[in-house]
């Protein structure tokens, strides 16, 4: 595979991470501008580990996924009980908090005859640890797509269970779901935890990835990119998300067709989908009828297909 | 030292007053739609970059500047609205549905990025000079010295504020607009034609932000790409801090995010700046998540769905 | 399936090479003809030694700070300059503004280097990684 299809990929291996992050928020009902901040903590604290605590890539990023969920609990647990736009807001607030901290932070270590470790404004260089054992970027992609692959399973998984459904119950009617009995404040609360521990994953895989990292790589631009590719790949199974990664990443930023144009090209073609399918492509009711196809009923079976 | 303070304190106000102007814009359309519009700042943003582009070309100036940004602004309202915001036919849900919430905002996103490109397509250097308001010394006054351009803005947004408030409370079409504000349905019950009135607080928001646009462009004496961001950005958390959907909120809202950036920029440097002012964000949505100035209404409102 | 394998085994903490020589790369760059293209000089030299760096097969590949993962710029093959240690290559990148060029460097020396640099339509000039100045001139 030529260099240019493995950057291609990576890309969109790392991007789906965080629109993951988004779309699980989004299914519980909440819109969130603040998953990049996530994404930031985790790579922050994955280097760290590797870079500073000599710590295994394995163990590093599990690091980075336990400090983005407590991060996400540290946002959420003021905001559980706000709303819409407000809860929007107050994630982005925090999410720019979370940037504006990292530009500030020092915690620099000498390592091997050289100071490593984040530097505020310029970043956090030298996170090495994937690098330095040679693994190259091809390999590197097939190691994120595992955990992708692992992570997605997981989620579709849960989807099934009656964790999901109560989510998803919790998304689109929490006040049916709270007299269903379904504690929604504690439903909320693990799903922002989550949310935070799977975009923090991604960021720990970016940052070795890239070698480096620096503050303004986690700005808004990066959160509501996620979200948009969360809601128009749709909002009815984990492949939502994935779908849009896919088709702005992959399709539209491969095309040299519109080089140049792809954001005013991508841009239009979100609006005027949204216009028609306003939860995504694929949206809830077409997931239900792609589920309905395949339990089509035979030909001589008396009846029809079971309901759903 | 009590000149510092207020010097600031001055200074915060000033630059205060562009937000408000900011903030009055989001606030009227998020008064009327209940959603926000992302690209409100990219369609100011279009505004000013025709304004450069026609100082350039045609070595417009001054007023004329005005007018293009505030028509750029408000053409580029028009297409947003159209695209994202305009309701087809029939009760399509009441205002504070979900679902289709989020898509228009997603979809407003989208359009931000169209617009961005646009313009870094037209005008692809990062910066331009933009004609300034006013080039001569600042005024001093005592120990204290205030800039011709900020004072300009100051009174514009007075002004502003002033007709905003004229109009919204002394014609019919202001009574309209209050209506829907108040209960959309409602207002489409006694016969208010909704949609005539959406479109109109949509360009006048769009005009309102135009003037904000050229008088932040005149008085930094430049544009870049990152304006449309930061436009929204500020003119969000200034309606957010007074208080979503009043309109005395967003002044209020403006003029104090003017005053927390400038008093924090002077004792903590511009870094913990925006830390700040986002934080006190939070914190007000944490605490008083109406705002500062929310109307009974809205915290009733915010109260039966939260 | 193999790279899946390879990805799981390299997850488990192997032990990193010795330490091998580290580069330090100049780039100056230039605007080429075509829209959004640039003639690259980049100078290596090693870290340690001050030596300029020859026989390195030098492919550098370009994101934007600010709009991670969101580009896909195809990687391009540097060829060796005139002088020692130097290397010319043909970039083509999507848009203006502060991009992160990524030299991967194998061959005599193995080594990742970044240099930032602003690309404009009429220039190209050295960035250091740091904060977005707004865009609102400070008031005094």
């Amino acid at each position: 595979m030529d260099a240019y299809a493995v950057g291609v990929l990576t890309n969109m291996g790392l991007f789906a991470f965080v629109a993951l992050s988004a779309y699980l928020l989004l299914v519980a009902g909440e819109m969130s501008f603040g998953q990049q901040a996530f994404f930031g903590v985790g790579a922050y604290a994955a280097g760290v580990g590797t870079a500073l605590w000599a710590l295994p890539l394995w163990l590093a990023l599990l690091l980075g996924m336990a400090v983005g969920a407590g991060t996400a609990l540290l946002v959420g647990l003021p905001t559980v009980r706000l709303r819409g736009l407000y809860f929007a807001m107050a994630t982005l607030a925090a999410a720019e908090m979370v940037r504006i901290f990292f530009e500030v932070f020092r915690y620099r270590r000498e390592v091997a005859g050289r100071l490593v470790g984040p530097d505020g404004t310029q970043g956090f260089q030298e996170i090495r640890w994937v690098f330095e054992r040679g693994i190259e970027p091809l390999g590197y992609l097939g190691l994120i797509y595992a955990i992708l692959g692992l992570l997605v399973l997981g989620l579709v998984l849960l989807e099934r269970a009656p964790l999901g459904v109560a989510v998803r119950m919790v998304g689109e009617d929490p006040e049916l779901a709270a007299v269903l009995g379904v504690d929604v404040t504690r439903l909320k609360l693990g799903v922002a935890a989550a949310a935070g521990a799977v975009a923090a994953l991604g960021g720990g895989l970016y940052a070795h990835h890239n070698t480096y990292v620096e503050p303004r790589n986690f700005d808004i631009m990066l959160g509501v990119h996620s979200l948009a590719y969360a809601l128009v790949g749709g909002l009815g199974t984990v492949m939502g998300p994935l779908l849009g990664v896919g088709l702005d990443v992959g399709l539209l930023e491969g095309s040299r067709v519109v080089r140049g144009y792809r954001m005013i090209v991508f841009g239009g073609l979100v609006a005027l989908l949204l216009l028609v399918r306003p939860r995504g492509l694929l949206d809830e009711a077409t997931v239900h009828r792609l589920g309905r196809l395949r339990r089509r009923p035979r030909p001589g079976v008396p009846g029809g297909a079971p309901a759903g | 030292m009590l000149v510092d303070v207020v010097q600031n304190t001055i200074d915060g106000l000033l630059i205060g007053s562009s937000y408000a102007l900011l903030a009055l814009g989001f606030t009227l359309i998020f008064g009327v739609l209940r959603r926000l519009n992302l690209a409100y700042g990219p369609t100011i943003m279009l505004g000013a970059y025709a304004a450069t582009w026609a100082a350039r070309e045609i070595g417009a100036e001054g007023l004329a500047l005005a007018a293009i940004t505030v028509a750029g602004a408000v053409l580029g309202g028009a297409y947003v609205e159209r695209l994202c915001f305009a309701r087809r036919g029939g009760l399509r849900g009441a205002a504070t549905a979900r679902g289709p919430a989020i898509a228009s905002m997603v979809a407003s996103f989208a359009l931000w990025m169209q617009l961005e490109e646009v313009v870094t397509l037209a005008l692809p250097r990062h910066l331009y000079p933009f004609p300034p308001l006013y080039a001569g010394a600042p005024l001093v006054l005592g120990p204290f010295l205030l800039r011709v351009e900020h004072l300009v803005t100051l009174a514009v947004a007075v002004l502003v504020a002033g007709l905003l408030a004229g109009l919204l409370f002394g014609t019919r079409f202001g009574l309209a607009v209050r209506v829907v504000v108040d209960d959309v349905e409602g207002a489409r019950c006694v016969g208010v034609n909704v949609p005539w009135v959406l479109v109109r607080v949509f360009a006048l928001a769009s005009a309102v932000g135009g003037v904000a646009g050229y008088l932040i462009a005149a008085t930094s004496g430049q544009v870049t790409p990152m304006l449309g961001m930061w436009s929204t950005l500020k003119g969000l958390i200034a309606m957010m801090l007074g208080g979503l959907g009043s309109l005395p909120g967003a002044v209020v809202g403006g003029l104090a995010l003017g005053l927390i950036e400038v008093h924090s920029q002077w004792y903590v440097g511009p870094s913990y700046r925006d830390l700040i002012a986002y934080g006190l964000l939070f914190l007000c949505l944490w605490l008083r998540p109406a705002g500062l100035l929310a109307s009974p209404a809205a915290r009733a409102r915010l109260a039966a769905t939260g | 399936m193999r790279a899946a394998g390879l990805a799981l085994w390299l997850l488990l903490a192997p032990a990193p090479a010795a330490a091998a020589e580290r580069a330090r790369a100049q780039v100056a760059c230039v605007p080429a003809g075509p829209a959004f293209t640039y003639d690259c000089t980049i100078r290596l030299t090693g870290e340690a030694s001050g030596a300029p760096l020859t026989g390195v097969e030098v492919t550098v590949g370009a994101d934007m700070p600010s709009m991670p993962m969101a580009h896909n710029v195809r990687p391009a093959r540097a060829r060796p300059g005139g002088a020692p240690g130097e290397y010319a290559v043909r970039l083509e990148l999507e848009m203006h503004g502060h991009w992160a060029l990524r030299l991967r460097l194998s061959g005599a020396v193995r080594d990742q280097v970044f240099a930032h640099l602003v690309f404009t339509s009429t220039a190209v000039l050295t960035a250091e990684p740091g904060p977005v100045p707004a865009p609102h001139r400070p008031h005094r």
